[in-house]
């Protein structure tokens, strides 16, 4: 009867690291096994040999097969199954065995770590979420303060613009209308004035030869007058600004403008004098 | 004439022995570099031998599983295992034996009949195995069935003995090649 000495294996990895006493406590069990198998040996060492034929083979080993089977049933059944204690080391170094890889505690021990291990994993991220969160709120916070106090000067300077700019281009140009005019006004007047000093109208010279000459009684204009009247039509008529010469014109001065260029004649009708365009 | 016994020798620590007997050697080699190439947590050991019995002057281990195989071109080499299976003591095929057949992938090569092998496997009460040894995938796999039975019978694996292993793979083999 061949024992089965399989189940009996001693299991002394040798790169096991645990408790002191968990070792020799092994080491012990280990000893005691070993010694169990020596006298196994010795016994079967005295059994004989049995050698098949074709013919015999399959009866023989079906016996055989039975017996041993059955025996191996005997044994299981008295054996109790644990005689190592779990502790932690233990189940450590028997995970990572391939042998031990079915064993509940094994596997419940490895699921324990990784458990652990994504526990602290998620841990960390979750205070480097919060402390994202609370940096990103800070600076929400800033940001929209910043905008407020943006809008506010916004606002603010778009009144100003708005109404400081209209009255103010209005005042301005007031302002700038007034002082041309007053420039204007000064010109004529030194105009006037110059004109009167320098070319004065003729006094009553016309004592001699008053019955020849048909002098009409027309009041004379002075120059100043008639540049006046030259500038007026130039302006105000800017398609036609030809003045028809009249009996008070004194024909010495328009003579005069004309031969100065300051006045030119119309080209088809020479009684009409126009004042020549200097502003253009 | 020495017969080989399966508990003649206390076993050494962690180790497991196989031993091939076949009459073609350059496929016993291939097997075995395959075998030995595979991750394993125990340390193997692979014996070779082209029949039984062993010369008695070599001093070798407790062998723990012995692989028969047969190559079916050949009728040599069924004749060969048949006689060194008489070298093999009885309680060796309680599931420390396993028969193993080549060569069925060329049907026109085969002189040997698929049922013959099947026959003398069922006689001896052992598993029967099919391999195209010279094809290196198809090795490899076989060479890793071979370790996990090395390591069963070698008693490596808790709770599992040769004889319960036998007993799983006797039920997927059909018994319809029982002669009437």
């Amino acid at each position: 009867m061949s024992a089965n000495q399989q189940d009996l294996d001693p299991d002394s990895t040798t790169d096991m690291e645990v408790v002191i006493d968990t070792e020799e406590e092994l080491i012990k069990e280990c000893e005691e096994i070993w010694k169990d198998m020596e006298k196994c040996q010795n016994k079967l060492s005295l059994i004989g040999t049995e050698t098949l034929t074709n013919s015999n083979a399959q009866l023989s080993l079906l016996i055989m097969q039975m017996k041993c089977l059955t025996a191996e049933l005997s044994q299981w059944q008295k054996e109790t199954p644990e005689i190592t204690p779990l502790t932690e080391d233990v189940l450590i170094t028997l995970g990572q065995e391939e042998n031990y890889q079915w064993m509940p505690e094994v596997m419940f021990q490895k699921l324990r770590h990784d458990l652990e291990m994504v526990l602290s994993t998620i841990q960390s991220k979750n205070e480097k979420s919060k402390k994202d969160l609370s940096r990103e709120q800070q600076w929400l916070d800033e940001q929209q303060q910043i905008l407020e106090s943006l809008n506010v000067l916004h606002s603010e300077l778009k009144n100003q613009v708005v109404t400081f700019s209209e009255s103010r281009i209005f005042n301005e140009l007031k302002a700038k209308i007034l002082s041309v005019q007053e420039f204007k006004e000064k010109l004529l007047v030194s105009l006037g004035e110059f004109l009167e000093d320098h070319f004065p109208l003729p006094d009553g010279n016309v004592k001699k030869k008053q019955k020849n000459i048909q002098q009409s009684t027309v009041q004379l204009i002075t120059l100043h007058e008639m540049i006046m009247i030259l500038i007026n039509r130039m302006f105000d008529v800017p398609h036609d600004p030809y003045v028809k010469i009249s009996d008070s014109f004194w024909p010495p001065y328009i003579e005069l403008l004309l031969r100065n260029g300051i006045a030119l004649r119309h080209p088809e009708d020479p009684t009409r004098i126009r004042l020549e365009a200097f502003h253009q | 004439m020495s017969v080989l016994r399966p508990v003649d020798k206390l076993p050494e620590l962690n180790r497991a022995t196989v031993l091939l007997v076949g009459a073609e050697d350059a496929l016993l080699q291939q097997l075995a570099d395959s075998m030995l190439k595979e991750h394993c947590a125990s340390e193997l050991r692979v014996h070779l031998a082209k029949s039984l019995p062993l010369p008695s002057s070599v001093i070798r281990p407790r062998i723990d599983l012995i692989v028969f195989v047969i190559n079916l071109h050949s009728k040599y080499s069924l004749q060969n295992v048949e006689e060194s299976l008489h070298h093999v003591d009885a309680s060796f095929f309680l599931g420390k034996v396993c028969f193993l057949t080549t060569g069925a992938g060329r049907e026109s090569h085969c002189s040997i009949h698929r049922n013959t092998v099947a026959n003398l496997a069922h006689t001896y009460r052992s598993p029967l195995l099919f391999c195209d040894l010279e094809v290196e995938d198809f090795r490899a796999t076989m060479a890793q069935r071979l370790v996990r039975m090395l390591q069963i019978c070698a008693g490596h694996v808790p709770g599992v003995s040769a004889l319960n292993l036998l007993s799983l793979l006797r039920s997927s083999e059909s018994p319809l090649l029982e002669e009437p």
